[in-house]
């Protein structure tokens, strides 16, 4: 006899990031009907469903119906900060547990919240790391008017004057503005090394298609040459910006559907069996189904809902994954990932150009961050890179 | 050297100053999971050979109880603290409000302690109190300098007398003067006497004549 254990899916997968939440709720559905439907798992899910629609009113008013109503003590859901705070008060209330799934800008560590997104020191620092070896170190700076944009670009600034390079520029519009052109002008007058797009969905889209433009005229500006770099493009945002305008550019992710591994050949044929399609697969979509399955084993363990039983048993759990192994980090709540870098190819995927070595711990607040080391080491890399350039010409 | 500007805790020590509890007990998590090393200690400021360092205080910052916390409770003179001091209020009766201020707090916390709040909490206490150090540098600077005006004007008059000059000619001649020494104005003007007096007139008249006023 299977224990039913009610579970809140607050998503929004209409509205200005709803390509993200669509993958995030679709995972998490697909996780959700494998573990019902597994005689052998002592636990099964009842989903309740909440569509804010990118409504920010909506998120607390959905949240508290679940939390009191249904009495959820386990919720998955909100995509942007925004959301993620207008709900963290009543989780506490009800001492509920959050699982939050999106790569978020850090400084946070809620002891109602679980991390399974990516922090900065596994998107930005290593996405960095990356640009300033290859590309160079003048970096234009683009970002939608709200936390996400202005916290992952004040970082990408701290970083640039680490390693002495200088921002070009630095622009901000708000959720869903697609008046993209003054920027695309001053982006070509002021040719950086790479540009950093922290826009979001339509704005994203636009800004990316208006630059293709430029490319097209001006070949300074071919994505081989300037890349727009992203840390959460993903693969559910590609349809909308089109194949010609999408090739090239970078993102880094935790997962891209080219993952090249044996679970993830698995997981893939999982999502087409499950979706009767060949659908695309984001980081979005395995992190809302990886977080269902670490919720449903957690739970499993503890026998029970109830939070501190659920966390106690979470932090002994290790998960294999398409996405390499996965650990909650008892100390932050915050996963460890391995961070790849993505380049966009002709066919709407990503090609994975990089990857850390191994998965890397989350440093929330960035203590274990050092200015003059990683200077030195963005130093080191770049004799190496040039090194390995010249042995190839040779 | 290249600088990161995002505030970092890791390594410092922070001494909390209240009964331990749960609440507490989500403090000093919060203040490790930022890199920090914790000392609780009620209803005494703690002894022991690792409290000081040199003769300073071994600890980054202070935490007190602001509910309970009395002026006897520092080793330091009331409302002086040597480091950040960070109350802890529950209770917010404006007689404890009043006691706090008076100890010159530089941020707060509310309890019951919050996931959220702690690392705010240190960046300002850390940012306002680096400004009440330096204001207070520069406070001291400023009430020198009132009170060295009477030497100043002692100064600058005996000079005009002696060489004959009106007040700017005399004043420019002792800023001049401090400025060679390298001191400031008001302490070079209490080492005057007649003899500096001489060899100022002479080494300003090489370059050009005092113009003498009626």
């Amino acid at each position: 006899m299977k224990k039913e254990i009610p579970l809140g899916l607050l998503f929004s997968v209409t509205g200005t990031y709803g390509a993200i939440g669509r993958d995030l709720f679709d995972g998490a559905l697909m996780a959700i009907e494998e573990i019902n439907d597994d005689e052998s798992n002592p636990i099964s899910f009842n989903a309740i469903i909440g569509d804010p629609g990118g409504n920010i009113d909506e998120y607390h008013k959905m949240c508290e119906g679940m939390l009191r109503h249904d009495k959820c003590k386990q919720i998955i859901g909100s995509i942007t900060s925004i959301g993620r705070k207008e709900i963290t008060p009543i989780i506490e209330k009800y001492d509920a547990l959050l699982w939050y799934t999106s790569p978020y800008e850090g400084f946070e560590v809620c002891e109602n919240i679980i991390y399974t997104g990516a922090a900065p020191n596994q998107h930005i620092i290593p996405l960095f790391e990356h640009m300033f070896t290859h590309f160079g170190k003048n970096a234009y700076l683009v970002g939608a008017n709200y936390v996400w944009g202005w916290e992952v670009n004040r970082i990408a600034r701290e970083l640039i004057a680490s390693v002495d390079g200088e921002v070009l520029g630095e622009k901000y519009l708000p959720l869903d503005d697609v008046d993209v052109e003054r920027i695309i002008d001053e982006i070509e007058h002021k040719k950086p090394d790479f540009i950093l797009n922290n826009l979001v969905g339509n704005s994203s889209y636009a800004f990316i298609r208006a630059y293709h433009e430029l490319g097209k005229r001006n070949s300074d500006f071919l994505a081989i040459k300037r890349p727009i770099i992203s840390c959460d493009l993903s693969e559910c945002d590609l349809k909308h910006i089109g194949a010609e305008a999408a090739e090239g550019h970078l993102s880094t992710a935790v997962y891209f559907e080219n993952l090249d591994n044996s679970l993830n050949e698995i997981f893939r044929d999982k999502v087409t069996k499950y979706f009767n399609r060949n659908r695309s697969i984001s980081s979005f979509l395995i992190s809302g189904y990886e977080t269902v399955h670490m919720i449903s084993k957690s739970v499993a363990i503890a026998q029970t809902d109830e939070i501190l039983a659920v966390k106690d048993a979470l932090y002994v759990c290790e998960f294999e994954t398409a996405m390499g192994r996965m650990k909650i980090d008892s100390k932050t709540n915050h996963a460890c990932l391995t961070p790849l870098l993505g380049r966009i190819n002709s066919t709407l995927e990503f090609d994975i150009i990089d990857a850390a070595k191994q998965p890397i711990i989350a440093d929330p607040y960035l203590i274990n961050f050092n200015a003059e080391q990683f200077s030195k080491r963005i130093a080191t890399l770049k004799r190496l890179e040039d090194s390995d350039y010249l042995t190839v010409i040779k | 050297m290249t600088r990161f500007y995002t505030p970092n805790f890791n390594g410092k020590k922070a001494l909390i100053l209240h009964r331990n509890g749960e609440s507490m007990k989500r403090l000093t998590r919060q203040l490790e999971r930022l890199g920090m090393q914790v000392t609780i200690s009620w209803p005494e400021f703690p002894k022991g050979d690792d409290v000081y360092q040199n003769g300073e205080l071994n600890f980054d910052m202070v935490f007190v109880d602001a509910d309970n916390g009395y002026d006897e409770l520092f080793p330091w003179l009331s409302g002086a603290p040597p480091v950040p001091l960070i109350a802890l209020l529950g209770s917010e009766l404006p007689g404890r409000l009043e006691w706090a201020m008076s100890q010159n707090i530089v941020s707060h916390i509310s309890k019951p302690i919050q996931s959220s709040g702690v690392f705010s909490a240190l960046v300002f206490a850390v940012s306002n109190f680096e400004k009440m150090k330096i204001e207070q540098v520069h406070l001291e600077s400023l009430e020198m300098i009132v009170s060295s005006r009477p030497a100043v004007l002692r100064g600058v008059s005996a000079l005009m007398k002696h060489g004959d000059l009106n007040e700017d000619q005399a004043f420019a001649l002792i800023r001049k003067a401090a400025m060679d020494n390298r001191t400031s104005i008001e302490k070079y003007c209490l080492s005057l006497n007649a003899n500096i007096f001489d060899k100022l007139l002479l080494n300003s008249s090489k370059l050009r004549k005092p113009k003498k006023v009626n």
